[in-house]
């Protein structure tokens, strides 16, 4: 069994999750790679009674129908970011928020109910993120946020609507040319027959809106798909989709460049995407092993991967609060009075990431695509009103003096190396120094000794972490 | 969905470039309190959102439609109650028409020719959906796909100007400011008595005395070297001109001098003082950055189910009083005071401004003295440059659609193209992805 360093442990932590505490990270490190991926990618067996417990007492949604103040998008989101910050299962909101983005569906169009149909979408997605892909593929399909993001309510006999039919083959499964031999993957006919074959899907409109076909909606005439000719139904066309090597090589790019490293075009890169699509195929559309497969490769620790990433938003929110060890105190509609903290929902959304709202059907764009100017003046006031919040007993996120004095150690250098290693761990070459010269500077810029007592805590080391976290290299993963 | 801009850049090349994204705001003549000169061909556009819905027909009432009154017997106003506080008249010279009594202001801006009323705006199929809606407004798409209108104007024309050349006022970047590779910052208002300070790298407000530390700090270590076209490179070159960029706004606006009497301490009500000082940022920005170009700012809470017009001392029948005429209050005294304000620093002349609302309100007033959505309402377009007058067509209410709503009489993006090709100098047709016919009210 490969051994895990702490670096490559923290390394796993932010991407399979969002980051940890060091005794998070240690206790990763001392399982060991393929130990620490099971234990991961296993979640089931991790205790999460106590964010569990937390949600039932700051969240109501037991009457989502009802239209009041208890169950609305915004409430969606709190729980979301709520479970994101303080679930032990770091892997299953992620591997969720990979599929969010996947499928993205936004509740700009799919507002009915409260936001109840994305709120299903997310838990169908939680549910089966790691099921056999043609399992979760049909169950997104026929769910009634799908049906409504791309027309399927409107695809009817006579009267095809090829929306579905055509981001299902571009998007959610192959792309219009294989990722690796470059070949065109379906044609325009494809995405006409293939729509034929959803014709007709429909969801009961009434709770619990269960999916159903409309008979007299669904076209049961000859489709010919891919060069073959048949009565196939949306399920067969989701089966056949599924087993296309293009699917395996598409699903295992997106993967790679979500959780691993941007893929480039070269032959490296296309034998790597290929090495993994099999596996995908030989393991009977396994997500669960596919990904399993990546996060224990030498791709995932190469040199290549650490840090080659720009931190989504969320990740950069959650991961400030989790590595910390600050607290994200979600407040509650069912206390008297209902007291709530939007913080994390409000701040990742300013910065570009509106979960529920993804820009449109091919979801965020990432990378360079969350660096402007207004969303880095976002990230780092978010890191000043985190830091430098020392109210403690009111709904908001927050890092206590104490919490903060326990990393600090006697000398600044010490100390400041003790911070980086807490956010990344971070190699930040020169800027060391100008953090250390940032604790030894007072107010009118003459030099001063430091020492850690409370005060310092209180004021430099505040403004230490704000600093920390407004790196560049911080906004990296 | 067809592959539009936005994918196009996602889907080739990996990414956006850097250099498309990074705004300019290294602009040399740029200084503190320095007035932006004055320069005709400055073409300024100002979008006012009225949020939620606006009813429409008790902004511009057809008083004399037997029908409105019918459908209105409680939120109608007569012609006699066409009054404003002071008991002038605001119904429209010879017109059938009358604004509310609570747009004295706008009233009096309209009699100066300054202001084109566009009536009966909508668009075909309307959706009664406030997000979706909004959504095909901002988007100027009818399956509300893409980014935003000006957006693409944006794309368009501003690469390369300032970062600062349009600016959201508001809590957030609303969807006709979404671009695909200009980034336009929105600033939330942070109230007297400098609504800009929170568009800074804040810092630490207990210990403001360690402010300038923080600030060298960031700078020092965002200036480092970095491999070129890495990603870390790009998050510090936007790192530090976001710093710089919002410092060099604050540094222009805090020499500038109000022209006019902004509405201050909760008179004539929260709301509107709220909305003015929006307004106020804005001016801040026109008189001090020569690039200034688009503005958005945001009126909010026309969605008046219940309770739209009166108090409870007036058991809610008070048409004088209420939710919709405190919003329309605030609307037409905003923006008046930001007309005199631009008027006193002599740029009156460079700026247009464009109120829009998702939809209307129902014809038929609902039992809660209340309206529910409609459709098609009338719009304001205001300035100097503007031919003011009534544009369009009230549409008729004793022939409304099978929702009882009324038929919508000119196409918004009728509305929008006007303003692209005959103020803005752009080529509609490019941005909002065909031919609409200009509506004349401008050129």
């Amino acid at each position: 069994m490969a051994s895990l360093s702490y670096e490559e442990a923290a390394h796993l932590l932010r991407r399979a999750g969002f980051g940890g505490t060091p005794e998070e990270i240690s206790d990763l490190s001392s399982r060991g790679r393929e130990g620490a991926v099971d234990f991961l990618i296993d979640f089931g067996q991790i205790d999460n009674s106590a964010m569990d417990s937390l949600l039932t007492a700051s969240f109501d949604f037991s009457n989502p129908l009802a239209n009041d103040a208890k169950f609305n998008q915004n409430e969606i989101r709190r729980w979301w970011l709520t479970r994101m910050a303080t679930t032990k299962r770091q892997f299953e909101e992620k591997i969720t928020l990979f599929w969010h983005n996947h499928f993205a569906t936004s509740i700009n169009k799919v507002s009915g109910n409260n936001g109840l149909f994305m709120f299903n979408q997310n838990k169908l997605l939680r549910d089966n993120a790691l099921a056999k892909f043609d399992d979760l593929l049909l169950k997104v399909a026929q769910d009634p946020a799908m049906l409504i993001w791309l027309d399927g309510l409107t695809n009817v006999l006579g009267k095809p609507n090829e929306n579905f039919g055509r981001e299902l083959q571009e998007l959610f499964t192959m792309g219009i040319n294989d990722v690796v031999t470059g070949q065109q993957n379906y044609t325009e006919d494809d995405v006409k027959q293939i729509a034929r074959a959803f014709t007709g899907w429909d969801y009961q409109r009434t709770s619990p809106f269960t999916f159903r076909i409309n008979a007299n909606q669904h076209d049961n005439g000859t489709k010919t798909i891919y060069g073959q000719p048949g009565n196939f139904s949306g399920q067969d066309v989701i089966t056949m989709i599924s087993a296309r090597p293009a699917t395996a090589r598409y699903l295992t790019w997106k993967l790679f460049n979500f959780f691993v490293y941007p893929v480039t075009g070269s032959d490296a890169d296309k034998s790597t995407i290929e090495h993994f699509a099999k596996l995908y195929l030989n393991n009977d559309h396994s997500i669960k092993e596919l990904v399993r497969a990546i996060f224990t490769s030498d791709e995932f620790f190469s040199d290549r991967a650490f840090f080659s990433l720009v931190k989504q938003p969320v990740e950069f929110v959650v991961g400030a609060v989790r590595m910390l060890g600050g607290t994200y105190n979600p407040g509650s509609t069912v206390s008297t009075p209902p007291r709530t903290s939007t913080e994390l929902q409000t701040s990742s959304r300013n910065m570009g990431q509106d979960l529920l709202n993804p820009p449109d059907v091919s979801g965020w764009d990432f990378n360079l695509g969350w660096v402007n100017t207004a969303s880095m003046l976002e990230r780092f006031n978010f890191a000043n009103r985190y830091i430098n919040n020392r109210i403690t007993n009111a709904p908001g996120v927050f890092v206590t003096n104490d919490q903060l004095k326990s990393i600090t150690r006697g000398s600044s250098k010490k100390t400041v190396k003790r911070f980086l290693s807490r956010l990344g761990p971070l190699s930040v070459g020169d800027a060391l120094l100008t953090l250390r010269t940032y604790l030894e500077t007072g107010d009118n810029g003459q030099p001063v000794t430091y020492v850690n007592d409370d005060a310092t805590v209180d004021k430099k080391i505040r403004g230490l972490v704000h600093q920390i976290l407004s790196l560049p290299e911080f906004q990296l993963n | 969905m067809a592959i539009n801009r936005r994918q196009f850049i996602k889907r080739s090349a990996g990414a956006v470039s850097v250099s498309l994204v990074m705004p300019k705001f290294w602009m040399a003549n740029v200084a503190r309190g320095q007035e932006a000169a004055a320069d005709p061909n400055r073409k300024i556009f100002v979008v006012i959102q009225l949020a939620g819905g606006n009813d429409g027909l008790n902004t511009v009432v057809p008083f004399t439609d037997m029908k409105y009154h019918d459908l209105r017997p409680i939120l109608g106003f007569k012609d006699t109650e066409l009054k404003d506080a002071q008991g002038n008249s605001t119904i429209l010279g010879n017109d059938p028409l009358g604004l509310n009594p609570a747009m004295s202001e706008l009233k009096s801006l309209y009699d100066a020719g300054r202001v084109a009323i566009l009536l009966g705006v909508g668009y075909p199929n309307p959706n009664l959906s406030h997000f979706f809606s909004m959504d095909v407004w901002g988007t100027a798409n009818l399956t509300a796909a893409g980014v935003g209108w000006l957006g693409r104007y944006a794309d368009q024309k501003l690469l390369g100007k300032s970062g600062l050349s349009a600016v959201s006022i508001g809590g957030s970047l609303p969807k006709t400011f979404y671009a695909n590779k200009f980034v336009i910052p929105n600033i939330t208002p942070a109230g007297n008595p400098d609504p800009f300070v929170n568009y800074a790298f804040q810092t630490d407000g207990k210990f403001v005395g360690d402010k300038n530390n923080q600030i060298n700090t960031f700078k020092s270590t965002n200036t480092r070297s970095f491999p070129a076209d890495s990603f870390i490179d790009a998050i510090a070159k936007d790192g530090f001109d976001a710093e710089e960029g919002a410092a060099q706004l604050r540094a222009a606006v805090l020499n500038y001098t109000p022209g006019a009497t902004y509405p201050t301490g909760g008179q004539p009500s929260t709301t509107a003082v709220s909305f003015a000082s929006a307004l106020k940022m804005v001016a801040q920005i026109i008189t001090t950055i020569p690039d200034a170009n688009l503005f958005y700012v945001q009126l909010g809470g026309f969605d008046h189910h219940s309770q739209e017009i009166g108090t409870n001392a007036d058991n809610f029948t008070d048409k004088t009083k209420g939710q919709h005429a405190v919003l329309l209050k605030a609307l037409s005294l905003g923006v008046k005071t930001f007309y005199d304000d631009l008027a006193a620093h002599g740029v009156a002349d460079n700026v247009v401004m464009m109120t829009w609302s998702e939809f209307g309100r129902r014809p038929n007033e609902n039992a809660s003295h209340g309206t529910d959505h409609g459709t098609g309402s009338p719009m304001f377009v205001i300035g100097n440059a503007v031919h003011g007058g009534l544009y369009g067509q009230q549409p008729a209410l004793s022939d409304l659609d099978s929702a009882g709503n009324m038929k919508f009489k000119l196409d918004f993006r009728s509305m929008y193209a006007t303003i692209l090709d005959k103020w803005l100098g752009a080529d509609s047709q490019s941005i909002l992805g065909a031919k609409f016919d200009n509506v004349g009210f401008l050129g």
